[in-house]
């Protein structure tokens, strides 16, 4: 490449690169520094070097683990149910769905509203005593369960977080099903396959990479999931919806624990980078 | 047969439309009531339709003004949609059409998404606190463009690519400087692109909660935050009325925005995930 066509070249990712660095750059530095000190809001500008005490701190912490394990925990079920139940919505509507798209629309709708405020919609529809949720229950069944007692809450936010993040499984699996050649599915027909058969034998495989990729996407998200849990909970009874990250927002905000702080999110960092490494090698793998 | 299978079929779908936009709807029922009939009444039926707790929202003054609330939303998540669209630009079409960033910017940039942001939340608010950013639109508003850049940049590169060459060899020979050439010929062409990265990054630059939450506390709190204050915290004495309302003001410009525009974003609201 000749000199003046990478002088442009520099110009031109300039902003992009200078903005990275500035906001994010320079963040994960201060990340680095405030990790291994001994800091408090009072002392953000003089920290002391405190080693790896902060990371043992953490590690020590049983929150830490409750947290990392209901994430995990969080992240799988949702990822699965999701998933599931995007599939089975996209496949079994396709043949609606190919004759009026809009409708795909009104599936759509809960995942362009902001978690928060699913979240506080929640708070009103869950209500004991004001509640459409349970005011529907007790008049069809005479009972209703307390969704957000220290037993049920993780159920209950499961579902919620289930039923607003479904759609986009459906959105992608409705894409990647109706982008199967038509002719496959003639040619199959003409072969005499059954349409169940035609289903788990030829659709399904082709749909195997959206499928990875959907399943990938909805477990990150859950696993980094604030906004809805502490709209609707905040840490929870006893603290049992208490996600890594709504657990780094306590430390930072409420315990003033800074220093710890930074050290979860480092290591959450890590295991996101971890993870996103594995996921890279893994479908390279697949394509190849 | 044929019939049946397609009656079952409509039924599946009024259950889903039904069961996943719930508390939408239960929240839309609600903020039309007055507080004493959702004491007598909490079913999805409104007796007596009253706009009262929409106008008693925008009475409410000091910490609770909603003006404040969606000036800060509207203000930050303008920051957050046009800010990554001018920075990713010019690096999209040296990515898209001389393959430079491919090794590392690109894939860094792009894999943002799947980062949890709160990694970078506190030596935010650190910085931000130094720098007199904190609890300002423009504060928010850029750490909202750094949530909108994977998107933006991966928009745009592909946007670039699909566009042919030749108009842009055509204006080489006639001897246009190559700012001439992005800015006259290249962002013209790519408007599809850059109206599915602005509605796109508008939803979740006014979806986003957690910064809002961290790094504002009174003059630039946005609405989904400021929602949140209707929410006593004691629990006790929440007006559920002017709360569903609230809640409805809060969610509702991206709802708007996306089923108006669902033509146009409709498959790309998933784009982070299809490469990523």
């Amino acid at each position: 490449m000749t000199r003046p066509a990478r002088l442009e070249n520099a110009i031109l990712t300039a902003p992009l690169v200078v903005f990275l660095l500035l906001l994010l750059g320079f963040p994960t530095i201060l990340d680095l520094v405030y990790a291994v000190s001994e800091v408090r809001f009072e002392t953000l500008r003089s920290p002391s070097f405190a080693g790896l005490s902060n990371f043992t701190a953490v590690l020590g912490d049983p929150e830490f683990w409750r947290a990392t394990w209901f994430s995990l925990r969080f992240a799988i079920v949702t990822a699965l149910a999701e998933c599931a139940l995007g599939l089975f919505l996209a496949v079994y509507l396709a043949p609606l769905l190919r004759r009026a798209p809009w409708l795909l629309a009104i599936l759509i709708m809960p995942m362009i509203v902001a978690p928060a405020m699913m979240g506080l919609m929640y708070r009103l529809v869950l209500h004991e005593f004001i509640g459409p949720l349970p005011n529907l229950l007790y008049a069809w069944f005479g009972t209703s369960p307390g969704f957000l007692t220290a037993q049920n809450v993780f159920t209950t936010i499961v579902v919620i977080e289930t039923l607003q993040w479904t759609p986009f499984a459906l959105l992608l699996f409705h894409m990647a099903y109706q982008s199967i050649p038509e002719d496959i599915r003639e040619a199959a027909a003409v072969d005499g396959t059954r349409s169940w058969r035609l289903l788990t034998r030829i659709e399904l495989p082709l749909m195997l990479p959206t499928i990875g990729v959907a399943l990938f996407v909805r477990f990150i998200d859950g696993f980094r999931v604030f906004d809805n849990i502490w709209t609707l909970t905040g840490t929870g009874p006893g603290g049992s919806t208490t996600s890594l990250a709504i657990y780094i927002y306590v430390a930072f905000f409420r315990a003033g624990e800074i220093g710890e702080a930074v050290a979860a999110s480092i290591m959450l960092f890590g295991a996101a980078f971890v993870l996103l490494f594995a996921a890279a090698r893994w479908s390279t793998r697949g394509v190849r | 047969m044929k019939r049946a299978s397609d009656i079952l079929r409509i039924l599946v779908f009024l259950a889903a439309a039904l069961i996943l936009n719930f508390p939408v709807i239960a929240t839309l029922v609600t903020s039309l009531k007055s507080n004493a009939e959702i004491a007598r009444n909490p079913g999805l039926w409104v007796e007596a339709p009253t706009l009262g707790n929409y106008a008693a929202i925008f009475d409410a003054a000091g910490r609770f003004d909603v003006w404040t609330f969606l000036n800060s939303s509207l203000v930050a998540a303008a920051i957050g949609t046009i800010l990554p669209i001018i920075v990713c630009f010019p690096a999209a079409w040296v990515m898209a059409r001389r393959g430079v960033g491919a090794a590392i910017l690109f894939p860094a940039t792009v894999n943002l998404r799947t980062l949890p942001l709160i990694v970078f939340a506190i030596p935010l608010y650190i910085m931000y606190q130094s720098l007199g950013l904190l609890d300002t639109r423009l504060g928010l508003g850029l750490i909202l463009a750094v949530v909108n850049l994977p998107i933006a940049l991966l928009i745009l590169v592909n946007t670039i690519r699909d566009l042919p060459v030749d108009l842009e060899e055509a204006a080489r020979m006639d001897g246009a400087s190559l700012p001439t050439l992005l800015l006259r010929i290249v962002l013209p062409l790519c408007r599809p692109g850059l109206v599915t990265v602005f509605i796109l990054g508008f939803i979740t630059a006014w979806n986003e909660f957690l910064f809002g939450l961290m790094l504002t506390t009174r003059d630039a709190v946005p609405i989904t935050v400021g929602a949140s204050f209707f929410f006593a915290s004691g629990g006790g004495g929440v007006e559920w009325g002017v709360a569903a309302a609230i809640i409805v003001i809060a969610a509702a410009p991206p709802v708007v925005l996306g089923l108006f525009m669902y033509r146009h974003i409709g498959g790309s609201m998933t784009t982070g995930a299809v490469k990523g």
